[in-house]
């Protein structure tokens, strides 16, 4: 239990003062000389039992008083679960806040959210207890930490106004841990206020032994999460899945995919049954609306190919997609950019002809015809008429590029593109000593030999996300028809997304920041594979190369909010909405942006609008065997975290004073035979 | 009578007031002179007793011609014999008598109450004899009617003091069997013993024919129990002193007082004695009075 006067608990020996009190007048007793000896020993015999008991519980009510008194003055504070945690000054205080979008969630009555609820509350029980000697807010948006005055400057500090971003619970606690750690605090109280989406808080992720393990040696760190895990009342969300802009003749229009999600009790009735229900989805381009209905069952609605008709002069620009007010307002619009598609360019750098000829083949021919490809097939020695600006993809077949070159590849992958590298022809027994994005290839190994330990299947391939994803109807892509009689060597830490039947990897995606580089280990030509020949896999996985490092040749494009998500150029200005005027919250924010011709759209993620809530349960395991206390709140609770006690424990007091009085009333004689009237009288018979 | 009182703890107006009453037996007593009190036995006093049948022998003068003229019966016509009385006092000299209120103790309203009623049944020529007992007997005098026995006798309860353990109980069983004839016992003590034990003593006295009369002394702190600090008793009668809380074990007193008072009362019913419970702030002489009333026979009221 925390007190505002603690000094006042130095008097808390004084309870004992009825107990001295008692001992003295025990010993100040007078002499008296008795002759009625026989009812003294028979009330002692008789006081041994009911009226010993009630002088000991006067005894406890007066020492219940004092100690109740004293509990008043000193200013106890409580919270119904605050009050049993017994902790005492700390030396820092950290509050880890989760701006995700999720935390918007409203209480319809109050009109507050979870993010500012859990925020007042916790300035509010600050403010009343004592928060050491450092107050630090880490908000999810930018995970930085920060040092704050006061509790108060909590509510009104831009890293802790919404944001329309995801949450890493994990990282946060990473940096609270390395503060805790570099500082050297002794007892800190950690303040996590989420609403335990599973997105934010990874529970599966390995992250949390290292960081359970962390938090067990440091000594006087306490755990609190106040935990906001009631789903919404009643919430729809909106994303626009697809945007394009396509012409046909004179006319222009917009393509839309839009999705609409029920959550909660939205299409609950009155009397608990579901109904179906129809929503107004507004448009809004180039400042003209358009309202189109929808009707919702209970996963949502989905709106597909909607066609909005625009200026044919309109080569790019932005809109939005917005719903009715609900429980969320930061779900209910969605921003989106869209221009003309970007010309799609790949270059093929290799000294084979044959080789080279292969995959331009596969990348000329366009998965759609309203966009075109471009492929330029030079050798090695002609790197440098490269046009790395508006290049989507690089092929590499041969020798890794070292040098200057292999600086400009990594430029050019950290720039959000795409760069697959091919093993080259030469066969050396051991690697080659040139290596980039920490990987290497090794000697060539042959399958049909009688010394090889595979017969080149593809034993494994990762089917749920990347180049060698199931097609969107589910079905797998042939890798298994594929036949490989050499590959070579790899080394490198990265992610396998294909392998032969001895393990070794056929496909491999390494760590990059930005864009992404793939390694395969053998080669499309007949004499390596059957890359060329079976051709589906091939062609799949170009072309999903092409269209993802193509991403970023578009002038418009639609990115997540985050941190740093508008840093790749400098003069982003805000287009819509224009009342975000921090700048150091750009980006976090949903909105329209514009830079010269470029456009970008920030939204919250996709999987903002899906997450589920983690179990209480699995999310209390992170924390076992640490100091940790779960604080279950709803979104339209308003009532303080802690409240000062001392009126309840004047009230305590006074009550047990009237008890002590109840109890001290002497008993009331018998009416009956009143002991004067039984001394005078007069027995007399005759 | 006249008697020369040097005894300062009698009252003079309270003999005066007491002495235009006089004391009467309960039961018929056995004298050896005529006295005021009815005997067991037939005499020749005026009062008309019974008629009974005649039997050979009967002396015939006392035949009663008139009832023979009646029934065709002979009648012998009886007479109450009128005797003197045996006044036996025992006082109770107990360490626990010492017990005083406003500077009289118990033993002081005893010696009040024994000698005043000493004094009366003298004047009327009742023989007066005085047992003082603690443990055992103190002070031993057998009843006799002169009034050199009086002054011996009032000297002594003058002189006794209060001390020791009370053993009423065995005074009383002994007084039963020395007092060889019917006899008035007057006890005068705080009965502090149990009722039980007392009711044997009292059963054995009016088995042996006593007219017994017991002044029952209290006082009024020990009736009440009115302190208000934790107090150190001590045993008036040498026992081990008790350390005690009254506000923690005072109801219990009470209690304990009452319980016992109500045994007594049922011990009184049940003996018959005349029994008379007495606070020691009460005037004495009403309370001799309201005695003496009190075994007047009705039909002199």
């Amino acid at each position: 239990m925390s007190f505002l006067q603690p000094l006042a608990l130095i008097a808390l020996p004084l309870i004992a003062l009825p107990i001295i009190i008692h001992l003295i007048n025990q010993q100040r007793h007078r002499t008296v000389p008795w002759a009625a000896m026989m009812f003294l020993m028979r009330a002692k015999r008789m006081s041994r039992g009911m009226a010993r008991l009630r002088h000991l519980l006067i005894l406890l009510m007066r020492v219940l008083a004092i100690a109740a008194l004293i509990f008043a003055i000193s200013r106890p504070l409580s919270g119904g679960w605050l009050g049993s945690v017994g902790l005492s000054k700390p030396d820092a205080t950290l509050v880890l806040l989760d701006r995700s979008a999720s935390m918007e969630v409203q209480d319809l009555q109050a009109g507050e959210s979870k993010r500012s609820t859990a925020l007042k509350r916790l300035a509010q029980l600050l403010e009343q207890g004592d928060y050491g000697t450092h107050l630090l807010l880490i908000d999810s948006a930018s995970g930085q930490l920060q040092e704050v005055d006061s509790p108060k400057v909590l509510l009104s500090l831009p890293v802790t106004e919404p944001s329309a971003t995801s949450a890493n619970i994990p990282a946060m606690l990473e940096t609270a841990l390395a503060y805790l750690k570099a500082n050297e605090s002794g007892r800190a109280e950690i303040w996590i206020c989420s609403d335990l989406k599973e997105n934010d808080w990874d529970v599966h992720s390995g992250r949390w032994n290292a960081i359970r393990e962390e938090f067990t040696q440091l000594e006087g760190a306490h755990l609190f999460l106040l935990a906001y895990a009631d789903p919404p009342s009643s919430n729809l969300s909106v994303r626009v899945e697809n945007v394009q802009r396509w012409e046909r003749g004179n006319d222009a229009e917009l393509v839309l995919d839009v999705i609409v999600r029920t959550e909660g009790g939205f299409l609950t009735g009155a009397e608990g049954r579901i109904a179906a229900r129809r929503v107004p989805i507004e448009f809004e381009v180039n400042n003209v609306r358009s309202v189109v209905e929808v009707e919702l069952d209970t996963l949502g609605a989905s709106l597909k190919g909607h066609r909005i008709p625009i200026d044919a002069k309109l080569s790019s620009g932005w809109g939005s997609v917005s719903l009715p007010g609900d429980a969320n307002p930061l779900d209910n619009r969605f921003f989106f950019v869209f221009s003309e598609p970007p010309v799609r360019k790949a270059v093929v750098v290799s000294d084979d002809a044959k080789v080279g000829e292969t995959f331009r083949r596969a990348l000329a021919i366009p998965t759609d015809v309203r966009i075109q490809h471009h492929v330029d097939v030079i050798p090695m020695n002609r790197v440098a008429e490269i046009d790395w600006e508006n290049t989507g993809l690089l092929i590499w077949q041969g020798t890794l590029p070292s040098g200057l070159v292999a600086e400009q590849v990594q430029h050019f992958v950290n720039n959000g593109r795409v760069a697959m590298f091919f093993p080259s022809k030469l066969r050396t027994s051991t690697g080659t000593g040139d290596q980039l994005f920490a990987a290497r290839w090794g000697g060539w190994q042959s399958t049909t030999g009688e010394q090889s330990d595979t017969k080149g299947d593809i034993s494994w391939w990762r089917g749920d996300t990347d180049l060698l994803a199931h097609a969107e109807g589910g079905d797998a892509l042939p890798l298994s028809e594929l036949r490989t009689y050499q590959y070579r060597d790899f080394e490198s830490q990265g992610t396998l997304l294909a392998r032969f039947d001895n393990d070794a990897p056929l496909l491999t995606r390494v760590a990059t920041d930005q864009g992404a580089a793939y390694f395969c280990s053998t080669l499309p030509t007949a004499q390596f594979s059957s890359l060329e020949r079976d051709g589906v896999v091939f062609y799949v996985m170009l072309q999903r190369a092409l269209a993802e490092g193509s991403q970023t040749l578009a002038v418009a494009s639609q990115r997540d909010a985050e941190i740093d998500v508008l840093a790749d150029r400098n003069q982003w200005e805000p287009v819509a909405p224009t009342e975000n005027s921090s700048i150091s919250q750009r980006g976090l924010h949903a909105g329209v942006y514009r830079d010269e011709g470029y456009w970008a759209a920030i939204n919250r993620s996709q999987i903002e609008d899906n997450a589920k809530t983690a179990s209480l349960e699995a999310v209390d395991g992170l924390f076992d065997g640490l100091s940790y206390r779960r604080i279950d709140v709803n979104v339209g609770d308003t009532s303080a975290l802690a409240s000062e006690l001392w009126r309840i424990f004047l009230i305590a007091m006074a009550v047990v004073l009237m008890l002590e009085a109840v109890l001290s009333l002497p008993s009331r004689k018998t009416e009956s035979t009143p002991l004067m009237d039984l001394a005078v009288a007069e027995g007399t018979t005759e | 009578m006249a008697l020369q009182l040097k005894r300062d703890y009698l009252n003079q107006k309270v003999l005066e007031r007491l002495s235009t009453l006089q004391l009467h037996a309960r039961l018929p007593m056995i004298g050896n002179v005529s006295g005021k009190h009815r005997s067991p036995i037939r005499g020749s006093s005026l009062e008309f007793a019974e008629y009974r049948k005649y039997v050979p022998g009967d002396d015939t003068r006392r035949l009663d011609w008139r009832a023979y003229a009646r029934n065709d019966r002979y009648y012998i016509k009886e007479f109450e014999a009128d005797t003197n009385l045996r006044m036996c006092l025992v006082v109770d000299t107990s360490g626990s008598m010492d017990f005083a209120h406003n500077g009289m103790s118990k033993l002081d309203y005893a010696r009040r109450v024994a000698g005043t009623l000493a004094y009366i049944a003298a004047l009327q020529g009742d023989a007066v004899g005085l047992y003082c007992a603690g443990k055992e007997f103190h002070i031993e005098i057998p009843p006799k009617r002169s009034a050199t026995h009086l002054s011996v006798v009032l000297d002594e309860l003058g002189s006794v003091e209060a001390s020791g353990e009370t053993g009423l109980a065995d005074v009383l069983h002994e007084t039963a069997e020395r007092v060889p004839q019917r006899a008035l016992i007057v006890v005068v003590s705080d009965l502090f013993i149990e009722p039980g034990i007392v009711r044997n003593c009292f059963d054995h006295l009016r088995f042996r024919k006593h007219d017994v009369a017991v002044f029952h002394l209290m006082e009024q702190n020990e009736l009440e129990f009115e302190f208000d600090r934790p107090m150190r008793f001590v045993d008036m009668e040498g026992g081990e002193p008790i350390l005690a809380d009254p506000t923690v074990i005072g109801t219990q007193y009470r209690r304990a007082m009452e319980m016992y008072l109500e045994s007594m009362d049922e011990v009184i019913r049940d003996t018959e004695v005349d029994y008379h419970r007495i606070c020691i702030h009460e005037d004495y002489g009403d309370v001799l009075a309201r005695f003496l009333l009190g075994r007047t026979p009705k039909k002199h009221k």
